[in-house]
């Protein structure tokens, strides 16, 4: 009983994780970048990687299914909660918010030609120019 | 002439090329009337929600959209460096749409952890006071009105701002000092005197500290100023003497689970005699519908003292990525007679914030 309840509940979980986002840097970052020093990138309250070497991070259109899911997966906060939580810290003056690319394409082209560079993408558009660090 | 004007639009687009300028805003249209209440007869105050003490926003038994309707443009100039000029411009219904710069300083980052800013800044008293005038970085229509109900919340001085972590705690602090002299302050001269009053908040200097986690956030904060008054003209005296000394202690601790979310404060200000003010606010998200509970209370530890209290449900409904629909119900009553401010009273306030 016990087992076949794992097995289904790994069976969900494997079902929910279809629309998969792989976080990118490039190649040459070889910073150790694990699911909490994402979600302080990109929540601003890291601002550089663990070499000291500043981070600059890029994120999708709001409006992005793949935005969605990161924000969900990775920041663990809905598009609308984390507008909220960067509107409260634009207009104080405690921080600014990932610069938003338009799409896959521009993320992969942007992070692929800058060294300090991190952004997501769906994993179905990565490609070599460029290292995964995460997957949600 | 043609010519002569894209010359004239060249040479004008050419000179910001040193400052990449960001423009960003904010706006809230909301509007609201009292169903019930009975005003302050004893000073001839009519049915009266006061919704935001400082700026004076009070609905009557007649429906209007002035009083919290307010549209903000800021101004970012990045200098680059680490060095920032930013200028926030916002109008309000109940000044009628006079636009005003509320914010206006330059900032310069040090390091990755230290900043130092310079110029006109929110007063940061209250866990909401910075981001008060942005509705959508907040569930309800507004922060509890009991508790945000200073009457000074600019300032003019310098600010040095600190962030940083510990392990799984992100921590951020700050601390400022500066004055504001208001000629002719709002909530004094319109609602409690109804003559001019110039209000002086001097020497202030505060510190706040706050650290969160996943889930939980707790902030820490103090200030002490030196305050003076002139009503038309003529210095207000206190037991005798011209100025009177302020001491602000506040805390604040939220909680996050996921869905549900707790938030409460809990603040005094000393200022010879002891003004306590409190709030909790529970709220549990439904996907894009939030509704939610808020309790919040001022007593003034003295015989009649000033001493009022708001029980308020809403809800908040995410429509669209960058605007929230609100519908707020909200009871205050009133427990003073000579410091009574508004009476009782029942509300309904609605409303929709965007940022873009």
């Amino acid at each position: 009983m016990k087992t076949r309840t794992l097995a289904m509940t790994l069976f969900l979980f494997s079902a929910t994780t279809l629309a998969d986002v792989a976080v990118i840097v490039h190649p040459s970052n070889s910073n150790a970048i694990d699911a909490t020093v994402i979600k302080k990138i990109f929540t601003g309250k890291s601002k550089s990687f663990s070499d000291g070497s500043k981070v600059s991070p890029v994120s999708q259109s709001a409006s992005s299914v793949v935005a969605a899911e990161f924000n969900k997966k990775a920041l663990k906060k809905s598009s609308s909660q984390l507008k909220a939580y960067w509107s409260k810290l634009v207009f104080t003056g405690k921080g600014t918010p990932p610069k938003e690319l338009s799409n896959d394409a521009d993320v992969l082209k942007h992070i692929a030609s800058t060294p300090n560079a991190i952004g997501f993408i769906s994993v179905d558009s990565v490609d070599s120019s460029v290292k995964v660090v995460q997957k949600y | 002439m043609k010519t002569q004007l894209t010359i004239a639009v060249l040479a004008t687009l050419s000179l910001p090329l040193h400052a990449e300028i960001n423009i960003s805003g904010f706006a809230s249209v909301n509007g609201g009337k009292v169903i019930s209440g009975t005003g302050v007869p004893q000073y001839d105050v009519e049915p009266t929600f006061l919704a935001d003490y400082p700026i004076v926003s009070a609905y009557t038994q007649d429906f209007s959209m002035k009083p919290e309707s307010l549209f903000g443009l800021q101004f970012t100039g990045n200098l680059s460096e680490g060095l920032f000029a930013t200028a926030q411009i916002v109008a309000r219904g109940a000044n009628d749409y006079d636009a005003k710069f509320e914010w206006a300083y330059i900032s310069y980052e040090l390091n990755d952890s230290l900043t130092i800013q310079a110029g006109k800044k929110r007063l940061p008293l209250f866990y909401y006071s910075d981001f008060f005038d942005v509705g959508y970085a907040y569930v309800w229509m507004r922060a509890p009105a009991d508790n945000y109900t200073w009457q000074i919340f600019n300032y003019n001085g310098i600010n040095a701002l600190y962030s940083g972590s510990i392990g799984d705690w992100s921590l951020s602090g700050n601390i400022y000092g500066g004055r504001e002299d208001d000629t002719n302050n709002k909530l004094l001269s319109d609602f409690f005197f109804l003559e001019p009053v110039r209000e002086i908040w001097k020497d202030i200097l505060g510190g706040v500290i706050q650290a969160s986690n996943d889930w939980l956030e707790i902030r820490a904060t103090h200030m002490q100023y030196t305050n003076e008054r002139y009503r038309s003209g003529e210095q207000v005296l206190w037991d005798g003497k011209p100025q009177r000394d302020g001491k602000f202690y506040g805390l604040s601790v939220n909680a996050d689970f996921g869905n549900l979310f707790i938030l409460t404060e809990l603040n005094r200000l000393d200022l010879g005699g002891n003004l306590d003010t409190y709030m909790i606010s529970v709220g549990y998200r439904f996907n894009d519908i939030t509704p939610y509970f808020a309790y919040a209370d001022f007593e003034e530890d003295a015989t009649d003292g000033e001493h009022h209290d708001t029980m308020s449900l809403g809800v908040r409904w995410d429509f669209h990525s960058s605007a929230a629909l609100k519908i707020q119900y909200d009871k205050v009553e009133e427990h003073s007679f000579d410091l009574a401010v508004a009476g009782d009273s029942e509300s309904i306030t609605f409303g929709i914030d965007v940022v873009f």
